[in-house]
């Protein structure tokens, strides 16, 4: 098993119990651990600039479990979550699950179940860390078309022939082949293929037509 | 022997009479002395007599010795007539034989001159009885008559005879009963008043007399003197007869002021003065012939005489009269004066003239201020109208009255007076006024009016209390009856009773009872007491209870019986109910007398203690009766009632000598003495096995029911309980495999380790707490009563619930009084309370968004020294009003599922705490819920 570098497992429970067994367990396990009593102490935390998950209870006074979630994904975080709960709460689980949970543990949890959505969730956490950031460069190197060589590239994508593009546009062929061109240069592509595969990362929607 | 020319100094006329005027005198020493007096009288009078003739006339004028013999008979007693007749025979020989008369005619005339004297003293003396007095008209008249003219009429008709026989005189018979009559009369006008007015009690007014009195009758014996020796000498015989009326206004003087004694002197004195003028040739007698001298002297002084002794008669009538009646009026004033009663008089005006001293002592008033109307303004102004009234009308009927008014007494105070007043007459029978008596009858009639308000009282209150009073003759069998008592027999008011009367309306079956019951309190002078049914005329029935005792009358005679009857109806019908309640109810009665010490038990206590109906009781059956478990406290609490004055009232088991138990409730009530202390107690025992075993079902059931709900509400938590546990469970296996990556890694920190292990020791101790919670609230007895402080059950309640409220979105504030006194109580229970109200307001708390205030409080507070009060305050919908009433009702229940009974268990353990529990909704919204308990309370033991 191996720990992934610059990685941060972070606790909330608000019984010091369970605290103090996590923090043991994941020390022991090799992982560096942060503990928090509740949300809201988290959240005032800055964000992790690596890997990370966080083992939350779901039921605490306050803010509980389901509204951290809520919570990250409203901000758009990285950070993967794993519930324990020592309810039985059974319609929480697929709930929480639904809505992008690693795991739900109920509470007493085997030290390898735990570990292992840790390890899992942290895994997870630097993909998803490196889908946003291959994201985030794709979307700033869309950025940099213009609106015009946005449009051409969208029907590119779409697999229309430069005449068809110009077509419906309403422009000429020779316009669309310029702004392909100098997309693909401002974009760094050679190819559709690549043109395809960057425009998927950045997440821009494709247009469906024909 | 003294000479006739003494003899005009009335002093000293004939002294010889003097000794003889008292009738009861001696007989021995005075005999003789009256004797000598008749004697000597006799003769000077013959001296005297034949001085006294008109020569050459024969016959004198006055011949005084039979007027002197009539004096002497008249002041003798009649006994010694003879031997005063016999005095004067030698007197009248002597006097005769100096007259050379011849001794028959001496005896002749002696025999005569007793006749005279004889029948004129007899008569005088038969017709008056007692000393001969010219103080009256009737003894002057019957003098004149028997003395002046009987005897000498009479005696002269002998006398003349006498004369005629022994041819001694000259004349015819007729002349010479003339000359010898009024010889005779005259002597006896003249000398026998005079005699007789000195005898009688000449001297003793003479020593008696004031010097006025002295000096008065030497003037008017001077001017009468001198007056008839003027008149009667020293005028010729050819003076005017006229002037004889001179010595008139003297002789009234005499009468008026000297009475008989004066007038007979004065008489005496004139007419010697005038027989004397006339014979020896003086005065206006002296003309004419010797036989009209005598017969015009004897005329003058007989005519002047009788009227002036009637006058003197009359007026010594009057001064007697006078005198008597002051003497009498002076006796009465004595009388009156020293008479215990108030006497008053009053004239025919009806103004009053005497008031006794007492009288005016009483009213502290002069006689002045009281006479006429005076007396009126002591009387009362209440009572004065009739007073005056009575008075007036008795006066004008003339009758006698008695009245009663208030009279003001010397210091002021009205005293009651009765007053009796009577007409009085004179002795002719006139009507004079009227004379009256008055007693002070303030105490009688103090003592009636008291008497009259205690009757009344005493009336009253037997009326007021429906006691009817009666008396029975026990001979005549005549029955009084007050109307009390009338009314209960249903007699009327006014109808004689006697005792049939009654007897027929006792009932049937109770007379026999009753006669006999009378007849033996008669028998026995004694006491009388039955009850016993009236049987009345308009059907009713009544329970009537007599007592009355036997009354011996005075002097032993005729005794009474007296006494009471009431009406007992009402109680007999309330003992008759008692007694049919008491057997219908298994109702025992029992009786201790403190002093004699003794238990008494009706038949429905022995059964309760199992002992027979005849079986004696003492206070140790009663001790041995108790069960065991109970008998300590019994005993106690029996003393403490009898010694401190409690109630008494107790639960307890006796135990029958068959082995049964019986559940029973004693209640008693002492009667004590004035010390406080105990005299007897009495009371009542009720068999309540069969609601004490009700009783007792019902506390099992409600203990099971408590723990079922404690098991219920230990299933509400279960998620929370497992919450509880998982918690420690999770921290105890995180911490364990956390220490075996350590050991694998080889990275071993033994400190770490040792830290490790203990927080698994926590751990398992904090999972095992939790267990023992359970256990505790799901056990079935739960009996563990101590003293707690409520903060600890609030802190282990709120830490067993904790994760129910997260789960149920709920946060939970305390607010704990660091000063909460110490309550005794069952903390499981107590415990059991406090979840239950808290998982209701999770309840309530439901439908409220979560945006919302979600919070449960439970707050702890002192109330003053003695009371904790505990409040669960939600913000949930709050308590609607149609559940308000029926909260803690049993099976009562907002919630959709559950049993209701929750509220109804917390409400029956906060009370069982000797607590109260109320609900109602907190302002901000939400129910409240709270409940005090008693500090250090003491639970009702069971």
């Amino acid at each position: 098993m191996m720990i992934l570098p610059n990685s941060l497992v972070f606790a909330i429970d608000d019984d010091r119990s369970v605290r103090t067994g996590l923090t043991r367990l994941l020390r022991s396990a090799g992982y560096k651990s942060e503990i928090f009593e509740s949300a809201s102490d988290f959240l005032k935390r800055e964000q992790h600039a690596g890997p990370a998950c966080v083992i939350v209870d779901v039921r605490m006074p306050g803010l509980n479990g389901m509204d951290l979630q809520e919570s990250l994904i409203q901000r758009r975080r990285e950070e993967q979550l794993i519930f324990i709960t020592g309810h039985g709460d059974i319609s929480m689980c697929a709930q929480a699950m639904k809505a992008g949970a690693v795991d739900f543990l109920p509470k007493p949890f085997r030290d390898d179940d735990l570990l292992g959505c840790v390890e899992r969730a942290l895994i997870r956490s630097a993909e998803q860390r490196r889908r946003s950031a291959e994201e985030n460069e794709a979307r700033t190197l869309l950025g940099l078309l213009t609106p015009r060589e946005l449009e051409v590239m969208q029907l590119v994508v779409a697999g229309m022939l430069n005449k068809q593009i110009a077509g419906e546009l309403g422009t000429a062929e020779k316009t669309v082949k310029v702004h392909r061109g100098r997309a693909m240069r401002k974009l760094n592509v050679t190819s559709v293929a690549e043109l395809v595969r960057l425009t998927e990362k950045g997440c821009l929607a494709p247009v469906a037509n024909v | 022997m003294k000479s006739v020319s003494q003899s005009f100094e009335p002093a000293s006329v004939q002294p010889a009479a003097r000794n003889v005027n008292s009738f009861i005198a001696p007989f021995d020493w005075r005999l003789p002395v009256i004797g000598l007096c008749v004697f000597v009288g006799y003769y000077l009078g013959a001296k005297v007599g034949f001085a006294l003739t008109f020569k050459p006339y024969p016959v004198s004028a006055l011949w005084p010795p039979n007027s002197i013999l009539v004096a002497a008979l008249l002041l003798t007693p009649r006994r010694i007539w003879w031997f005063v007749l016999l005095a004067a025979f030698p007197a009248h020989c002597a006097a005769q034989i100096q007259s050379h008369v011849p001794p028959l005619m001496i005896l002749c005339w002696f025999v005569s001159n007793s006749f005279e004297a004889l029948i004129g003293a007899g008569l005088t003396r038969y017709l008056v009885r007692g000393p001969i007095q010219f103080t009256s008209l009737r003894n002057a008249g019957i003098f004149c008559l028997c003395v002046v003219f009987a005897g000498p009429f009479l005696s002269s008709f002998l006398d003349a005879a006498f004369v005629r026989w022994n041819a001694w005189g000259q004349g015819s018979y007729w002349d010479l009963i003339r000359i010898r009559f009024f010889s005779n009369t005259l002597a006896a006008l003249i000398v026998a008043p005079l005699i007789v007015t000195w005898a009688t009690n000449g001297i003793q007014r003479l020593r008696r007399a004031r010097l006025s009195r002295y000096l008065e009758a030497c003037l008017l014996l001077f001017c009468l003197f001198s007056t008839s020796f003027a008149v009667l000498y020293k005028f010729r015989p050819g003076a005017d007869s006229a002037f004889l009326f001179l010595t008139l206004p003297f002789l009234l003087w005499a009468a008026a002021r000297f009475g008989a004694l004066g007038t007979s002197t004065a008489l005496s004195i004139i007419g010697f003065l005038a027989i004397w003028s006339g014979s020896h040739g003086h005065g206006p007698f002296s003309g004419g012939t010797a036989e009209q001298n005598t017969l015009s002297i004897q005329i003058f002084l007989i005519v002047l005489s009788i009227p002036m002794l009637f006058l003197a008669a009359v007026i010594e009538e009057r001064a007697t009269g006078e005198t008597e009646r002051r003497e009498s009026e002076s006796r009465f004033r004595i009388v009156a004066d020293s008479a215990p009663v108030l006497i008053w008089m009053a004239g025919v005006d009806k103004l009053c003239t005497f008031f006794n001293k007492p009288w005016l002592t009483f009213t502290g008033r002069s006689l002045e201020q009281e006479v006429g109307n005076g007396w009126a303004e002591g009387v009362h102004p209440d009572d004065l109208q009739k007073c005056l009234k009575i008075y007036t009308e008795a006066f004008d009927a003339r009758k006698a009255f008695v009245m009663q008014y208030r009279l003001r007494r010397y210091d002021g105070e009205y005293r009651w007076i009765s007053d009796q007043g009577v007409a009085r007459h004179d002795a002719q029978g006139n009507f004079v006024g009227y004379i009256g008596s008055c007693v002070d009858v303030t105490e009688l009639i103090n003592k009636e009016r008291v008497l009259h308000e205690f009757e009344e009282r005493v009336v009253l209150a037997a009326e007021a209390a429906h006691l009817g009073v009666w008396e029975m003759d026990t001979t005549t069998h005549d029955l009084w009856m007050s109307d009390a008592a009338r009314t209960l027999f249903q007699f009327d008011s006014e109808i004689r009773l006697d005792h049939a009367m009654v007897q027929d309306r006792v009932h049937p079956e109770d007379r026999a009872l009753r006669d006999s019951a009378i007849k033996h309190a008669i028998e026995t002078q004694g006491q009388y007491e039955i009850e016993y049914r009236a049987l009345l005329p308009d059907g009713t029935l009544r329970w009537l209870a007599s007592r009355g005792r036997c009354v011996t009358g005075e002097n032993g005679t005729g005794s009474r019986l007296i006494g009471v009857v009431i009406d007992i109806t009402p109680q007999k019908e309330a003992q008759d109910l008692f007694r049919l309640a008491a057997e219908g109810s298994h109702l025992g009665v029992w009786h201790w007398d403190e002093i004699a010490k003794t238990l008494t038990w009706d038949g429905a206590t022995r059964d309760m203690f199992g002992v027979s109906a005849d079986a004696e009781i003492t206070i140790d059956t009663f001790y041995r009766a108790l069960h065991p478990d109970d008998a300590e406290q019994v005993k106690q609490i029996w003393r403490q009632a009898l010694e401190l004055q409690l109630p008494y009232q107790i639960e307890f088991r006796t135990q029958r000598t068959d082995g049964t138990i019986r559940w029973v409730d004693a209640r008693g009530r002492g009667y004590y003495d004035e010390a406080g202390k105990p005299l007897w107690m009495s009371g009542v025992l009720f068999d309540i096995t069969d609601r004490k075993e009700a009783e007792l079902q019902a506390q099992q059931n409600r203990d099971e029911l408590s723990h079922l709900s404690r098991v219920a509400a230990m299933g509400e938590l279960a998620a929370s309980i497992a919450h509880e546990l998982n918690q420690p469970l999770s921290g105890i296996t995180s911490n364990a495999a956390a220490g075996q990556r350590f050991i694998d890694r080889g990275n071993v920190d033994l400190r770490e380790l040792h830290d490790l292990l203990g927080d698994i020791v926590a751990d398992g101790r904090r999972a095992g707490d939790v267990i023992r919670g359970i256990q505790g609230m799901v056990k079935k007895d739960v009996s563990a009563h101590r003293r707690i402080n409520l903060n600890d059950v609030v802190i282990s309640v709120v830490h067993m619930v904790k994760p129910s409220a997260v789960l149920h979105s709920c946060e939970l504030g305390t607010f704990l009084d660091p000063d909460l006194p110490m309550v005794e109580g069952d903390p499981v229970q107590l415990q059991q309370v406090l979840l239950n109200l808290i998982i209701n307001a999770f309840d309530a708390m439901d439908d409220t968004p979560l945006s919302r205030h979600r919070e449960v409080v439970i707050a702890t507070e002192r109330d003053g020294d003695s009371v904790t009060r505990v409040s669960v305050r939600d913000y949930g919908v709050g308590i609607s009003a149609e559940a308000r009433d029926r909260l803690f009702e049993q099976f009562f229940t907002t919630k959709t599922k559950g049993l209701g009974m929750g509220l109804s268990i917390v409400r029956s353990i906060v009370e069982s705490h000797g607590g109260k529990i109320a609900a109602d909704n907190a302002d901000g919204g939400g129910a409240r819920f709270q409940f005090t308990l008693p500090a250090s309370a003491k639970t009702s033991v069971v």
